[in-house]
């Protein structure tokens, strides 16, 4: 296993790269981290459309939500690998299919995470900021939002964590990202697939563990700060 | 100033206000007592229109505020509220609570925004605390910067519900001493409270509801010395 590593490890970390484009753990990290900030200005506008007081905001946005959440991501990486071409007029790489499809599917789960933030958040905020004469935007987006951005880190945490292990799925369409890095290296050695799988599997274990600790560490923080943040006692 | 022309209000099948009629005039102090459930938190919600109203109207200097073309985040701006579980904004210092309006509704610049926001904190004595979070204050110390944040916007009438029913008895005194001052400036102000000795003192005009009507107002010698309704005969029987 140990050798497996030292003559692959280059290619474990950044795939071909400087011979051929960015790859492996890289390209996995550089795809979770912009697919979730992307995703992100996305999702918040979800959950304001669903908690709008307009039909015809609430409507679709309850929609896409439903018919995402409804949906395997693998499905969605299919249908954007045969799709974008079509709309774009273009050839379009793994990697950006792959990172268009995880935008659309992480922002319908942010958004409830989101949406579940405001909704949380008590009633006296929101009629605190109207009582001000505050209208909708400023209430929205100096009072709510930040609040609920603070109480959501840990739930962040772990929704970047899911990101991180549904890149893997980018295999299938050759993004190249670390599983797609591990089955050349087990492409080349041929005999060796549970020693390369198994490394793959402590690189994910490790990054995903190691930032799940994180998201526990600031669910206790943020435990100890409430009282005066997010729940305000009487 | 304000003025309920019989105002009516629903939750459901349950009527809230059953024709509130009255007047609130400019300087005037005007007292609302009842036992919980009577209408009178609801009523003065209805002011800055946090409630809706089924029937009859709310006037606010002559203007409808149900009217159409009505303006209310600038109405609202003329109406200073003081909640009774203070609704500070937890995630702003105490200043930052202050100044967020005056930025953002005054136009006013940062430094501008912050002098002005440190003369309203030194009023309710509390400059010492200007970047505090909420959360490091005590509560009565929480509705001195709810009620300097909406003296900030140089508000025409103060409404307050129930300002200290939330606050541990010790911190009482500190919110109304603040209340005293305000009106012995010549504020308007509608407070609804459970404070006899606080209306006997401060107020010119007690207002007192039972099931969503005013039952009975005057002076507040009139009022609370002599009784005249059975209800408030008990209701005062058990808050004195």
């Amino acid at each position: 296993m140990l050798e497996i590593l030292e003559n692959n490890w280059l290619l474990f970390l950044i795939g071909q790269y400087p011979h051929g484009p960015v790859g492996g753990l890289a390209m996995t990290l550089f795809l979770a981290v912009v697919g979730l900030s992307l995703s992100f200005p996305v999702a918040v506008a979800l959950a304001l459309a669903r908690l709008s007081s307009h039909g015809w905001l609430r409507g679709p946005a309850t929609a896409v939500v439903y018919i995402v959440r409804g949906l395997p991501l693998i499905m969605f990486i299919f249908w954007t690998y045969f799709a974008l071409p079509l709309l774009t007029g273009r050839t379009v790489g793994g990697v950006e299919t792959l990172l268009f499809a995880l935008v659309v599917y992480e922002a319908s789960y942010l958004s409830e995470i989101i949406r579940a933030g405001i909704e949380g958040l008590p009633k006296g905020q929101t009629e605190a900021a109207k009582a001000l004469g505050l209208g909708y935007f400023p209430t929205t987006f100096k009072v709510i939002l930040p609040q609920v951005l603070h109480n959501m880190m840990p739930s962040l945490v772990s929704q970047f964590v899911s990101t991180i292990k549904e890149t893997s799925l980018g295999y299938v369409i050759s993004a190249n990202e670390v599983t797609f890095a591990a089955s050349q290296v087990n492409n080349q050695l041929m005999t060796q697939p549970f020693e390369v799988y198994g490394l793959l599997a402590l690189t994910y274990f490790t990054l995903c563990f190691t930032l799940t600790s994180a998201a526990r560490w600031l669910e206790r923080r943020l435990a100890a700060e409430r009282g005066g943040l997010g729940v305000q006692t009487a | 100033m304000i003025r309920f022309e019989a105002v009516e209000k629903w939750f459901g099948q349950q009527q809230v206000l059953a024709g509130v009629t009255g007047d609130v005039k400019r300087g005037e102090v005007v007292t609302l007592l009842g036992s919980s459930g009577s209408g009178k938190s609801t009523l003065i919600r209805t002011v800055t229109r946090l409630e809706a109203i089924q029937g009859g109207k709310v006037l606010f200097e002559g203007v409808d505020l149900a009217g159409r073309g009505v303006d209310i985040n600038r109405l609202r701006q003329r109406v200073g509220f003081v909640f009774q579980a203070f609704n500070l904004f937890p995630h702003l210092t105490a200043l930052g609570n202050i100044t967020l309006g005056l930025e953002r509704l005054r136009k006013m610049s940062k430094p501008l925004a912050r002098e002005r926001a440190m003369t309203e904190l030194d009023r309710v004595g509390l400059a010492d605390k200007a970047d505090a979070l909420p959360s490091r204050l005590s509560g009565g110390q929480r509705q001195r910067v709810a009620i300097a944040r909406a003296l900030a916007m140089d508000p025409d009438v103060m409404l307050f519900d129930e300002p200290t029913s939330a606050l541990d008895p010790e911190m009482v005194g500190e919110v109304l001493r603040v209340m005293r001052t305000l009106a012995q400036n010549g504020m308007t102000m509608v407070v609804v409270t459970h404070e006899v000795g606080f209306a006997r003192e401060v107020a010119d005009t007690v207002w007192f509801l039972d099931k969503g009507q005013i039952v009975e107002s005057g002076p507040p010698a009139e009022v609370l010395d002599r009784p005249g309704h059975e209800r408030l005969r008990s209701f005062l029987a058990k808050v004195h």
